[in-house]
Protein backbone atom coordinates (compact mmCIF):
# COMPACT_ATOMS: atom_id res chain seq x y z
CA UNK A 1 0.00 0.00 0.00
CA UNK A 2 1.51 3.87 -0.93
CA UNK A 3 1.84 5.90 1.68
CA UNK A 4 -0.32 8.50 0.63
CA UNK A 5 -3.32 5.59 0.48
CA UNK A 6 -2.74 4.35 4.21
CA UNK A 7 -2.18 8.48 5.37
CA UNK A 8 -5.67 8.84 3.80
CA UNK A 9 -7.06 5.84 5.40
CA UNK A 10 -6.14 6.64 8.69
CA UNK A 11 -7.46 9.94 9.06
CA UNK A 12 -10.61 9.09 7.11
CA UNK A 13 -11.15 6.30 9.77
CA UNK A 14 -10.74 8.39 12.57
CA UNK A 15 -11.93 11.70 11.28
CA UNK A 16 -9.40 13.74 11.47
CA UNK A 17 -9.70 14.22 8.02
CA UNK A 18 -12.53 16.24 8.24
CA UNK A 19 -11.65 17.95 11.18
CA UNK A 20 -7.98 18.74 9.25
CA UNK A 21 -10.30 20.36 6.27
CA UNK A 22 -11.93 22.75 8.71
CA UNK A 23 -8.58 23.64 9.98
CA UNK A 24 -7.16 23.85 6.81
CA UNK A 25 -10.12 26.10 5.84
CA UNK A 26 -10.04 28.57 8.25
CA UNK A 27 -6.53 28.82 8.06
CA UNK A 28 -6.54 30.15 4.22
CA UNK A 29 -9.32 32.31 5.15
CA UNK A 30 -7.50 33.99 7.69
CA UNK A 31 -4.60 34.64 5.91
CA UNK A 32 -6.20 36.57 3.28
CA UNK A 33 -5.52 33.30 0.82
CA UNK A 34 -8.80 33.16 0.29
CA UNK A 35 -9.34 36.63 -1.10
CA UNK A 36 -6.50 36.44 -2.75
CA UNK A 37 -7.51 33.26 -4.75
CA UNK A 38 -10.96 35.08 -6.03
CA UNK A 39 -9.43 37.86 -7.41
CA UNK A 40 -6.80 35.58 -9.58
CA UNK A 41 -10.39 33.58 -10.55
CA UNK A 42 -12.18 37.31 -11.09
CA UNK A 43 -8.77 38.15 -13.47
CA UNK A 44 -9.09 35.13 -15.36
CA UNK A 45 -12.70 35.85 -16.23
CA UNK A 46 -11.96 39.04 -16.98
CA UNK A 47 -9.66 37.96 -19.13
CA UNK A 48 -10.65 34.82 -20.73
CA UNK A 49 -14.56 35.88 -20.91
CA UNK A 50 -17.56 34.67 -19.15
CA UNK A 51 -17.67 31.17 -21.16
CA UNK A 52 -15.14 29.63 -19.50
CA UNK A 53 -16.24 26.58 -17.21
CA UNK A 54 -15.12 26.13 -13.75
CA UNK A 55 -12.44 23.31 -14.87
CA UNK A 56 -10.96 25.99 -16.91
CA UNK A 57 -10.60 28.54 -14.25
CA UNK A 58 -8.80 25.97 -11.87
CA UNK A 59 -6.71 25.18 -14.48
CA UNK A 60 -5.88 28.87 -14.81
CA UNK A 61 -5.74 29.32 -10.82
CA UNK A 62 -4.35 26.38 -9.12
CA UNK A 63 -0.65 27.02 -9.75
CA UNK A 64 -0.75 30.20 -8.42
CA UNK A 65 -3.16 29.21 -5.82
CA UNK A 66 -1.43 26.84 -4.62
CA UNK A 67 2.15 28.89 -4.68
CA UNK A 68 0.46 31.38 -2.11
CA UNK A 69 -0.09 28.84 0.46
CA UNK A 70 1.41 29.82 3.30
CA UNK A 71 4.67 27.87 4.58
CA UNK A 72 3.88 28.13 8.12
CA UNK A 73 0.55 26.84 7.13
CA UNK A 74 1.70 23.67 5.14
CA UNK A 75 4.24 22.88 8.51
CA UNK A 76 1.42 23.12 10.98
CA UNK A 77 -1.33 20.77 8.71
CA UNK A 78 1.93 18.20 8.30
CA UNK A 79 2.52 18.35 12.59
CA UNK A 80 -1.07 17.74 12.79
CA UNK A 81 -1.57 14.63 10.27
CA UNK A 82 1.57 13.36 11.55
CA UNK A 83 0.28 13.61 15.37
CA UNK A 84 -2.92 12.23 13.89
CA UNK A 85 -0.74 9.39 12.62
CA UNK A 86 1.11 8.97 15.61
CA UNK A 87 -2.06 8.40 17.78
CA UNK A 88 -3.63 5.76 15.33
CA UNK A 89 -2.49 2.82 17.42
CA UNK A 90 -5.78 0.42 18.06
CA UNK A 91 -7.08 1.00 14.43
CA UNK A 92 -7.27 -2.12 12.71
CA UNK A 93 -7.88 -1.18 8.71
CA UNK B 1 -28.25 34.78 -5.21
CA UNK B 2 -31.66 34.29 -6.74
CA UNK B 3 -30.71 31.82 -9.42
CA UNK B 4 -28.74 29.18 -7.30
CA UNK B 5 -31.66 26.59 -7.48
CA UNK B 6 -31.41 26.24 -11.52
CA UNK B 7 -29.40 22.61 -12.20
CA UNK B 8 -29.22 21.87 -15.89
CA UNK B 9 -31.94 20.22 -18.52
CA UNK B 10 -29.30 16.31 -17.73
CA UNK B 11 -29.75 17.18 -14.27
CA UNK B 12 -33.48 17.56 -14.54
CA UNK B 13 -33.75 14.31 -16.48
CA UNK B 14 -31.57 12.51 -14.76
CA UNK B 15 -33.38 13.23 -11.37
CA UNK B 16 -36.82 12.63 -13.10
CA UNK B 17 -35.39 8.70 -13.89
CA UNK B 18 -33.54 8.03 -10.98
CA UNK B 19 -34.88 10.27 -7.78
CA UNK B 20 -32.85 11.46 -5.21
CA UNK B 21 -31.75 8.39 -3.67
CA UNK B 22 -28.10 7.61 -5.49
CA UNK B 23 -27.10 10.91 -4.51
CA UNK B 24 -27.94 11.25 -1.01
CA UNK B 25 -26.52 7.64 -0.23
CA UNK B 26 -23.24 8.53 -2.27
CA UNK B 27 -23.14 11.85 -0.21
CA UNK B 28 -24.03 10.53 3.20
CA UNK B 29 -21.12 7.59 3.01
CA UNK B 30 -18.22 8.93 0.71
CA UNK B 31 -18.62 12.66 1.18
CA UNK B 32 -19.74 13.39 4.55
CA UNK B 33 -19.55 10.51 5.96
CA UNK B 34 -21.90 10.78 8.67
CA UNK B 35 -21.07 7.67 10.51
CA UNK B 36 -18.33 5.42 11.80
CA UNK B 37 -19.86 2.60 9.34
CA UNK B 38 -19.03 5.35 6.52
CA UNK B 39 -15.95 6.21 7.62
CA UNK B 40 -15.01 2.75 7.24
CA UNK B 41 -16.77 2.21 4.10
CA UNK B 42 -14.74 5.42 2.20
CA UNK B 43 -11.32 4.71 3.63
CA UNK B 44 -11.24 0.90 2.54
CA UNK B 45 -13.29 0.83 -0.10
CA UNK B 46 -13.37 4.83 -1.84
CA UNK B 47 -10.40 4.00 -4.56
CA UNK B 48 -10.59 4.58 -8.25
CA UNK B 49 -11.37 1.91 -10.06
CA UNK B 50 -9.14 2.57 -12.78
CA UNK B 51 -5.98 3.16 -11.26
CA UNK B 52 -6.85 2.44 -7.25
CA UNK B 53 -5.76 5.65 -6.13
CA UNK B 54 -7.20 7.62 -3.30
CA UNK B 55 -7.14 10.72 -4.10
CA UNK B 56 -6.59 13.20 -3.76
CA UNK B 57 -10.00 14.59 -5.59
CA UNK B 58 -11.98 11.33 -6.89
CA UNK B 59 -15.55 11.39 -8.15
CA UNK B 60 -18.56 8.87 -7.76
CA UNK B 61 -20.34 8.34 -10.85
CA UNK B 62 -24.57 8.69 -9.79
CA UNK B 63 -25.86 5.94 -12.44
CA UNK B 64 -23.67 3.24 -11.61
CA UNK B 65 -20.56 1.81 -8.98
CA UNK B 66 -18.04 3.61 -9.88
CA UNK B 67 -15.48 6.02 -8.22
CA UNK B 68 -12.57 7.62 -10.42
CA UNK B 69 -10.03 10.38 -10.12
CA UNK B 70 -10.76 14.01 -10.95
CA UNK B 71 -9.89 14.07 -15.08
CA UNK B 72 -9.22 11.29 -16.81
CA UNK B 73 -10.45 8.65 -15.36
CA UNK B 74 -13.48 9.76 -13.92
CA UNK B 75 -14.45 11.45 -17.85
CA UNK B 76 -13.57 7.89 -19.27
CA UNK B 77 -15.66 6.35 -17.52
CA UNK B 78 -19.03 9.03 -18.16
CA UNK B 79 -17.98 8.68 -22.07
CA UNK B 80 -17.81 4.89 -22.69
CA UNK B 81 -20.90 4.16 -20.53
CA UNK B 82 -22.63 7.40 -21.50
CA UNK B 83 -23.40 8.52 -17.85
CA UNK B 84 -23.86 12.26 -17.19
CA UNK B 85 -23.96 12.77 -13.96
CA UNK B 86 -21.22 12.57 -11.04
CA UNK B 87 -20.28 13.64 -7.54
CA UNK B 88 -16.96 15.28 -6.49
CA UNK B 89 -16.75 13.67 -3.12
CA UNK B 90 -14.46 16.28 -1.59
CA UNK B 91 -16.71 19.20 -1.39
CA UNK B 92 -19.57 17.31 -2.32
CA UNK B 93 -20.26 18.85 -5.65
CA UNK B 94 -22.61 17.80 -8.45
CA UNK B 95 -21.13 17.47 -12.17
CA UNK B 96 -22.40 17.41 -15.50
CA UNK B 97 -20.93 15.61 -17.96
CA UNK B 98 -22.64 17.23 -20.98
CA UNK B 99 -22.66 20.87 -19.48
CA UNK B 100 -18.94 19.85 -18.84
CA UNK B 101 -19.61 21.77 -15.75
CA UNK B 102 -20.78 21.97 -11.84
CA UNK B 103 -24.45 22.21 -11.58
CA UNK B 104 -26.41 23.33 -8.15
CA UNK B 105 -29.48 22.01 -7.43
CA UNK B 106 -31.30 23.36 -4.28
CA UNK B 107 -32.46 19.92 -3.03
CA UNK B 108 -29.34 18.21 -3.03
CA UNK B 109 -27.90 21.16 -1.13
CA UNK B 110 -30.56 20.30 1.49
CA UNK B 111 -29.59 16.79 1.67
CA UNK B 112 -26.09 18.00 1.90
CA UNK B 113 -26.47 20.49 5.05
CA UNK B 114 -28.26 17.96 6.63
CA UNK B 115 -25.62 15.20 6.15
CA UNK B 116 -22.85 18.05 7.37
CA UNK B 117 -24.59 18.50 10.63
CA UNK B 118 -24.97 15.11 11.34
CA UNK B 119 -21.12 14.12 10.58
CA UNK B 120 -20.50 17.43 12.71
CA UNK B 121 -22.46 15.85 15.36
CA UNK B 122 -20.85 12.36 14.98
CA UNK B 123 -17.25 13.66 15.06
CA UNK B 124 -18.52 16.16 18.02
CA UNK B 125 -17.04 18.95 16.26
CA UNK B 126 -18.55 22.16 14.88
CA UNK B 127 -20.38 22.53 11.65
CA UNK B 128 -17.43 23.66 8.81
CA UNK B 129 -17.66 27.34 8.25
CA UNK B 130 -19.96 27.86 5.44
CA UNK B 131 -20.67 31.50 3.97
CA UNK B 132 -24.53 32.75 5.26
CA UNK B 133 -26.68 33.28 2.28
CA UNK B 134 -30.11 34.76 3.69
CA UNK B 135 -32.72 32.94 1.93
CA UNK B 136 -35.42 35.46 0.71
CA UNK B 137 -37.44 34.87 4.43
CA UNK B 138 -34.81 36.47 6.32
CA UNK B 139 -33.99 38.81 3.55
CA UNK B 140 -37.36 40.63 3.67
CA UNK B 141 -36.47 40.36 7.85
CA UNK B 142 -33.71 42.36 7.38
CA UNK B 143 -35.11 44.53 5.18
CA UNK B 144 -38.01 45.18 7.99
CA UNK B 145 -35.71 45.60 10.64
CA UNK B 146 -36.12 49.54 11.89
CA UNK B 147 -32.54 50.08 13.35
CA UNK B 148 -30.70 47.91 10.28
CA UNK B 149 -27.14 49.13 10.47
CA UNK B 150 -24.79 49.07 7.74
CA UNK B 151 -21.33 48.51 8.75
CA UNK B 152 -18.94 50.42 6.04
CA UNK B 153 -14.97 51.75 6.65
CA UNK B 154 -15.92 55.61 7.42
CA UNK B 155 -19.13 54.32 9.90
CA UNK B 156 -18.88 55.36 13.66
CA UNK B 157 -20.39 52.13 15.01
CA UNK B 158 -18.63 50.96 18.07
CA UNK B 159 -17.72 53.94 19.39
CA UNK B 160 -18.74 56.57 22.00
CA UNK B 161 -17.24 59.14 24.44
CA UNK B 162 -17.44 58.17 27.56
CA UNK B 163 -17.75 61.31 30.25
CA UNK B 164 -16.02 62.26 32.60
CA UNK B 165 -17.13 61.38 36.80
CA UNK B 166 -14.30 63.32 38.38
CA UNK B 167 -11.16 61.73 37.30
CA UNK B 168 -12.68 58.56 35.84
CA UNK B 169 -10.24 58.93 32.71
CA UNK B 170 -8.41 56.07 34.08
CA UNK B 171 -11.36 53.86 33.94
CA UNK B 172 -12.65 55.16 30.72
CA UNK B 173 -9.40 54.68 28.88
CA UNK B 174 -9.62 51.08 30.65
CA UNK B 175 -13.25 50.46 29.14
CA UNK B 176 -12.37 51.95 25.92
CA UNK B 177 -9.44 49.00 25.32
CA UNK B 178 -11.51 46.47 26.66
CA UNK B 179 -14.36 47.27 23.92
CA UNK B 180 -12.50 47.51 21.65
CA UNK B 181 -10.74 43.92 22.00
CA UNK B 182 -12.10 41.77 19.26
CA UNK B 183 -12.39 38.93 21.04
CA UNK B 184 -14.07 39.85 23.70
CA UNK B 185 -16.72 41.65 21.54
CA UNK B 186 -17.49 38.83 20.37
CA UNK B 187 -18.39 36.85 23.11
CA UNK B 188 -20.67 39.85 24.71
CA UNK B 189 -22.14 40.89 21.23
CA UNK B 190 -23.22 37.20 21.12
CA UNK B 191 -24.49 37.10 23.92
CA UNK B 192 -22.87 34.41 25.53
CA UNK B 193 -22.93 35.42 29.34
CA UNK B 194 -25.66 33.10 31.20
CA UNK B 195 -26.01 34.97 34.73
CA UNK B 196 -26.40 32.83 37.03
CA UNK B 197 -26.39 35.94 39.99
CA UNK B 198 -30.29 36.87 41.37
CA UNK B 199 -30.34 40.09 40.58
CA UNK B 200 -28.75 40.34 37.48
CA UNK B 201 -28.20 44.60 38.62
CA UNK B 202 -25.44 43.35 40.55
CA UNK B 203 -23.41 41.50 37.93
CA UNK B 204 -20.38 43.10 36.22
CA UNK B 205 -20.51 40.77 33.63
CA UNK B 206 -24.21 41.67 32.87
CA UNK B 207 -23.19 45.31 33.23
CA UNK B 208 -20.27 44.84 30.40
CA UNK B 209 -22.77 42.94 27.99
CA UNK B 210 -25.09 45.94 28.70
CA UNK B 211 -22.15 48.23 27.67
CA UNK B 212 -21.17 46.35 24.54
CA UNK B 213 -24.83 46.88 23.74
CA UNK B 214 -25.10 50.37 23.97
CA UNK B 215 -21.69 50.77 22.68
CA UNK B 216 -22.47 49.12 19.17
CA UNK B 217 -25.75 50.85 19.29
CA UNK B 218 -25.47 53.03 16.45
CA UNK B 219 -26.09 56.24 19.37
CA UNK B 220 -23.61 58.50 19.26
CA UNK B 221 -23.84 60.43 22.79
CA UNK B 222 -21.27 59.91 25.51
CA UNK B 223 -22.10 57.01 28.16
CA UNK B 224 -21.56 57.33 31.45
CA UNK B 225 -19.74 54.57 33.49
CA UNK B 226 -21.02 55.21 36.83
CA UNK B 227 -22.90 51.67 37.64
CA UNK B 228 -20.02 49.77 36.14
CA UNK B 229 -17.55 52.20 38.43
CA UNK B 230 -20.20 51.31 41.30
CA UNK B 231 -19.82 47.68 41.07
CA UNK B 232 -16.46 47.98 40.87
CA UNK B 233 -15.90 49.46 43.81
CA UNK B 234 -18.64 47.04 45.57
CA UNK B 235 -15.96 44.20 44.70
CA UNK B 236 -12.83 45.38 44.66
CA UNK B 237 -13.01 48.43 47.66
CA UNK B 238 -9.27 49.55 47.61
CA UNK B 239 -9.83 50.92 44.53
CA UNK B 240 -13.27 53.06 46.16
CA UNK B 241 -13.44 57.02 45.74
CA UNK B 242 -13.16 59.71 43.61
CA UNK B 243 -9.71 60.43 43.67
CA UNK B 244 -7.36 59.76 40.14
CA UNK B 245 -6.86 55.80 40.50
CA UNK B 246 -4.02 54.33 38.65
CA UNK B 247 -5.28 53.32 34.77
CA UNK B 248 -3.27 49.60 35.37
CA UNK B 249 -4.63 48.85 38.61
CA UNK B 250 -7.70 49.09 37.46
CA UNK B 251 -7.38 46.92 34.24
CA UNK B 252 -5.89 44.29 36.87
CA UNK B 253 -8.87 44.40 39.27
CA UNK B 254 -11.32 44.77 36.51
CA UNK B 255 -10.62 41.87 35.15
CA UNK B 256 -10.17 39.95 37.91
CA UNK B 257 -13.78 40.87 39.33
CA UNK B 258 -14.59 39.66 35.93
CA UNK B 259 -13.00 36.47 36.28
CA UNK B 260 -14.40 35.85 39.60
CA UNK B 261 -17.77 36.65 37.89
CA UNK B 262 -17.48 34.20 35.58
CA UNK B 263 -15.91 31.65 37.91
CA UNK B 264 -19.04 31.68 40.01
CA UNK B 265 -21.73 31.07 37.52
CA UNK B 266 -19.50 28.33 36.30
CA UNK B 267 -19.37 26.51 39.88
CA UNK B 268 -23.21 27.41 40.15
CA UNK B 269 -23.35 25.51 37.02
CA UNK B 270 -21.47 22.25 38.24
CA UNK B 271 -23.23 22.10 41.37
CA UNK B 272 -26.71 20.83 39.43
CA UNK B 273 -24.05 18.23 38.42
CA UNK B 274 -22.13 16.32 40.75
CA UNK B 275 -19.64 17.83 44.10
CA UNK B 276 -17.58 15.48 42.56
CA UNK B 277 -16.85 17.25 39.34
CA UNK B 278 -16.46 20.40 41.31
CA UNK B 279 -13.42 19.69 42.77
CA UNK B 280 -12.41 18.27 39.61
CA UNK B 281 -12.53 21.60 37.82
CA UNK B 282 -11.00 23.51 40.70
CA UNK B 283 -7.70 22.10 40.40
CA UNK B 284 -7.22 22.85 36.65
CA UNK B 285 -7.32 26.51 34.87
CA UNK B 286 -10.33 28.58 35.01
CA UNK B 287 -11.67 28.56 31.43
CA UNK B 288 -13.88 31.75 31.55
CA UNK B 289 -14.06 34.67 28.82
CA UNK B 290 -11.29 36.48 30.59
CA UNK B 291 -8.76 33.34 30.95
CA UNK B 292 -9.13 32.45 27.62
CA UNK B 293 -7.97 35.78 26.13
CA UNK B 294 -6.08 37.32 29.00
CA UNK B 295 -4.40 34.62 30.38
CA UNK B 296 -0.63 33.23 29.42
CA UNK B 297 1.81 30.89 31.12
CA UNK B 298 5.18 32.65 32.01
CA UNK B 299 8.16 29.65 32.90
CA UNK B 300 10.77 30.32 35.12
CA UNK B 301 13.74 28.63 35.39
CA UNK B 302 16.12 28.72 37.97
CA UNK B 303 19.49 27.41 37.59
CA UNK B 304 21.92 26.29 39.79
CA UNK B 305 25.28 27.56 39.28
CA UNK B 306 27.45 24.50 41.06
CA UNK B 307 25.58 21.79 39.40
CA UNK B 308 23.52 23.16 36.74
CA UNK B 309 20.74 21.54 37.63
CA UNK B 310 17.81 23.79 36.92
CA UNK B 311 14.04 23.86 38.50
CA UNK B 312 11.32 24.93 36.06
CA UNK B 313 8.03 27.01 37.68
CA UNK B 314 5.01 28.54 35.15
CA UNK B 315 2.67 31.02 36.39
CA UNK B 316 -0.46 32.12 34.48
CA UNK B 317 -0.06 35.97 34.40
CA UNK B 318 -2.63 38.49 32.36
CA UNK B 319 0.05 41.08 31.48
CA UNK B 320 3.83 41.79 31.57
CA UNK B 321 5.36 44.65 33.82
CA UNK B 322 8.65 46.28 32.03
CA UNK B 323 11.18 47.84 34.26
CA UNK B 324 12.10 50.82 32.46
CA UNK B 325 15.31 51.97 34.59
CA UNK B 326 18.47 51.42 33.87
CA UNK B 327 19.83 47.47 33.39
CA UNK B 328 22.45 46.55 35.76
CA UNK B 329 25.16 46.28 35.24
CA UNK B 330 26.10 49.48 33.10
CA UNK B 331 23.93 48.48 30.58
CA UNK B 332 21.79 52.15 29.72
CA UNK B 333 17.80 52.21 29.52
CA UNK B 334 16.03 50.36 27.22
CA UNK B 335 14.77 52.22 24.13
CA UNK B 336 11.77 50.05 23.02
CA UNK B 337 9.41 46.87 23.71
CA UNK B 338 11.70 44.94 22.12
CA UNK B 339 14.65 46.01 24.36
CA UNK B 340 12.28 45.82 27.59
CA UNK B 341 11.27 41.97 26.28
CA UNK B 342 14.99 40.95 25.90
CA UNK B 343 15.93 42.38 29.54
CA UNK B 344 13.01 40.54 31.03
CA UNK B 345 13.74 37.39 29.80
CA UNK B 346 17.69 37.63 30.00
CA UNK B 347 19.02 35.37 32.75
CA UNK B 348 19.67 37.27 35.80
CA UNK B 349 22.55 36.28 38.52
CA UNK B 350 19.88 36.23 41.82
CA UNK B 351 23.29 37.85 43.76
CA UNK B 352 25.73 35.85 46.13
CA UNK B 353 23.45 37.28 49.16
CA UNK B 354 20.45 35.23 47.55
CA UNK B 355 21.05 31.08 48.26
CA UNK B 356 18.01 29.30 47.29
CA UNK B 357 17.84 25.40 47.56
CA UNK B 358 18.77 23.61 44.64
CA UNK B 359 16.46 20.38 44.17
CA UNK B 360 19.44 18.51 42.16
CA UNK B 361 22.37 18.70 44.83
CA UNK B 362 20.33 19.29 47.66
CA UNK B 363 22.51 22.54 48.82
CA UNK B 364 21.75 25.99 48.88
CA UNK B 365 23.42 27.66 45.92
CA UNK B 366 23.88 31.12 43.89
CA UNK B 367 21.76 30.42 41.05
CA UNK B 368 20.54 31.91 38.45
CA UNK B 369 16.94 32.75 37.10
CA UNK B 370 15.47 33.19 33.81
CA UNK B 371 11.90 33.82 32.69
CA UNK B 372 10.32 33.30 29.27
CA UNK B 373 6.75 32.91 27.61
CA UNK B 374 5.88 29.39 27.82
CA UNK B 375 2.23 29.86 26.63
CA UNK B 376 0.92 33.23 24.75
CA UNK B 377 -2.24 34.80 25.51
CA UNK B 378 -4.53 36.51 22.32
CA UNK B 379 -3.97 39.62 24.31
CA UNK B 380 -0.97 40.42 25.33
CA UNK B 381 -0.99 43.75 27.60
CA UNK B 382 2.19 45.48 28.61
CA UNK B 383 2.75 47.67 31.23
CA UNK B 384 5.47 50.00 30.96
CA UNK B 385 6.52 50.85 34.43
CA UNK B 386 6.36 54.38 34.54
CA UNK B 387 5.57 55.24 37.75
CA UNK B 388 8.38 54.79 40.53
CA UNK B 389 8.60 54.60 44.09
CA UNK B 390 12.34 55.68 45.20
CA UNK B 391 12.37 56.55 49.41
CA UNK B 392 8.50 57.37 49.48
CA UNK B 393 9.00 59.72 46.87
CA UNK B 394 7.50 59.13 43.45
CA UNK B 395 8.55 59.78 40.07
CA UNK B 396 7.59 59.18 36.65
CA UNK B 397 9.70 58.15 33.62
CA UNK B 398 8.62 59.85 30.79
CA UNK B 399 11.60 58.61 28.36
CA UNK B 400 10.62 57.92 24.64
CA UNK B 401 9.94 53.97 24.64
CA UNK B 402 9.24 52.87 20.83
CA UNK B 403 7.05 49.93 20.57
CA UNK B 404 5.92 48.52 17.45
CA UNK B 405 2.14 48.10 15.30
CA UNK B 406 3.03 44.74 14.57
CA UNK B 407 5.26 42.28 17.11
CA UNK B 408 6.58 38.78 17.01
CA UNK B 409 6.81 37.12 20.36
CA UNK B 410 8.59 34.03 18.56
CA UNK B 411 12.39 35.37 20.40
CA UNK B 412 10.61 35.62 23.75
CA UNK B 413 9.02 31.66 24.37
CA UNK B 414 10.34 29.17 26.25
CA UNK B 415 10.67 26.14 23.32
CA UNK B 416 12.41 27.49 20.23
CA UNK B 417 13.30 24.65 18.42
CA UNK B 418 10.59 22.41 16.47
CA UNK B 419 8.50 25.32 17.52
CA UNK B 420 6.00 25.82 14.64
CA UNK B 421 3.56 28.26 16.44
CA UNK B 422 2.60 31.65 15.02
CA UNK B 423 3.41 34.46 17.46
CA UNK B 424 2.29 37.45 15.60
CA UNK B 425 0.62 40.05 17.46
CA UNK B 426 -0.74 43.55 16.37
CA UNK B 427 -1.34 46.36 18.60
CA UNK B 428 -4.92 47.25 18.71
CA UNK B 429 -5.06 50.00 22.30
CA UNK B 430 -2.66 52.02 23.47
CA UNK B 431 -3.38 53.73 26.87
CA UNK B 432 -1.72 57.28 27.80
CA UNK B 433 -1.05 58.77 31.24
CA UNK B 434 -0.41 62.97 30.22
CA UNK B 435 0.62 65.42 32.44
CA UNK B 436 2.66 64.70 35.97
CA UNK B 437 1.95 61.98 38.81
CA UNK B 438 -1.00 64.13 40.79
CA UNK B 439 -2.08 66.25 37.65
CA UNK B 440 -1.79 63.88 35.51
CA UNK B 441 -4.73 62.92 32.84
CA UNK B 442 -5.60 59.29 30.81
CA UNK B 443 -6.40 59.04 27.64
CA UNK B 444 -6.42 56.23 25.08
CA UNK B 445 -5.98 55.06 20.57
CA UNK B 446 -7.78 52.26 20.10
CA UNK B 447 -8.11 51.00 16.57
CA UNK B 448 -11.70 51.28 15.21
CA UNK B 449 -11.29 49.56 12.11
CA UNK B 450 -8.58 48.04 10.28
CA UNK B 451 -5.92 50.90 9.45
CA UNK B 452 -8.30 53.12 11.30
CA UNK B 453 -7.37 54.64 14.47
CA UNK B 454 -9.40 56.97 17.42
CA UNK B 455 -8.51 59.03 20.03
CA UNK B 456 -10.60 58.57 22.81
CA UNK B 457 -10.11 61.42 25.29
CA UNK B 458 -13.10 61.00 27.92
CA UNK B 459 -16.06 62.41 25.80
CA UNK B 460 -14.41 63.40 23.30
CA UNK B 461 -13.31 61.05 20.08
CA UNK B 462 -11.21 62.38 17.18
CA UNK B 463 -9.40 60.30 14.26
CA UNK B 464 -5.66 59.64 14.75
CA UNK B 465 -3.25 58.46 12.88
CA UNK B 466 -1.00 55.21 13.03
CA UNK B 467 1.94 57.56 13.65
CA UNK B 468 0.58 59.57 16.11
CA UNK B 469 -0.31 55.79 17.93
CA UNK B 470 3.39 54.75 17.68
CA UNK B 471 4.43 58.55 18.59
CA UNK B 472 2.88 58.50 21.68
CA UNK B 473 4.45 58.14 24.87
CA UNK B 474 2.71 54.46 26.12
CA UNK B 475 1.72 53.55 29.60
CA UNK B 476 0.28 50.42 28.44
CA UNK B 477 0.02 48.43 25.35
CA UNK B 478 -2.56 45.98 23.76
CA UNK B 479 -1.24 43.78 20.96
CA UNK B 480 -4.17 41.02 19.65
CA UNK B 481 -2.64 37.72 18.49
CA UNK B 482 -3.38 37.48 14.57
CA UNK B 483 -3.59 33.92 13.80
CA UNK B 484 -5.89 32.04 16.68
CA UNK B 485 -5.59 28.74 17.30
CA UNK B 486 -8.39 26.27 17.62
CA UNK B 487 -8.99 23.50 19.73
ZN1 LIG C 1 -21.42 5.11 -14.19
ZN1 LIG D 1 -7.59 6.97 -10.90
ZN1 LIG E 1 -26.07 19.35 -17.75
ZN1 LIG F 1 -24.55 38.35 34.77
ZN1 LIG G 1 -11.46 32.88 34.89
ZN1 LIG H 1 22.51 22.29 42.40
Amino acid sequence: MTLTKSVDQVTILKGDRSKLKDLLRSRLIECGWRDEVRLLCHNTIKEKGFNLTVEQIVQDVTPKARARVPDSLKKELLMKIKSSLAAQEGIEL
Amino acid sequence: MGEIATACQHFAAYVKEFGFDSFSVVHAFFSACVTKEARRRKALSCLCYTCGGSGPQLYSCLHCIYFGCKGQHILDHLKTSKHVIALELCYGMIYCNSCKDFIYDQQCQAIAEKHLRKEARNLNKSVSWRPWIPSQVEMNLLRQHPKRRHVTPCSSIGLRGLLNLGSTCFMNCIVQALIHTPLLRDYFLSERHECSIKSSINCLVCEVSRLFQEFYSGARGPLSLHRLLHLIWNHARHLAGYEQQDAHEFFMATLDVLHRHCENSQNNESDKNSIAQKTETSNTQCNCIIDQIFTGGLQSDVVCQKCQGVSTTIDPFWDISLDLGEAQPGGGPPKSLIDCLERFTRAEHLGSNVKIKCSNCESYQESTKQLSMRTLPIVASFHLKRFERISLINKKISTFISFPSELDMTPFMSQKKDNHGDYRYSLYAVVNHVGTLDKGHYTAYVRHQKDIWVKCDDDIITTATIKQVLDSEGYLLFYHKKVLEYE
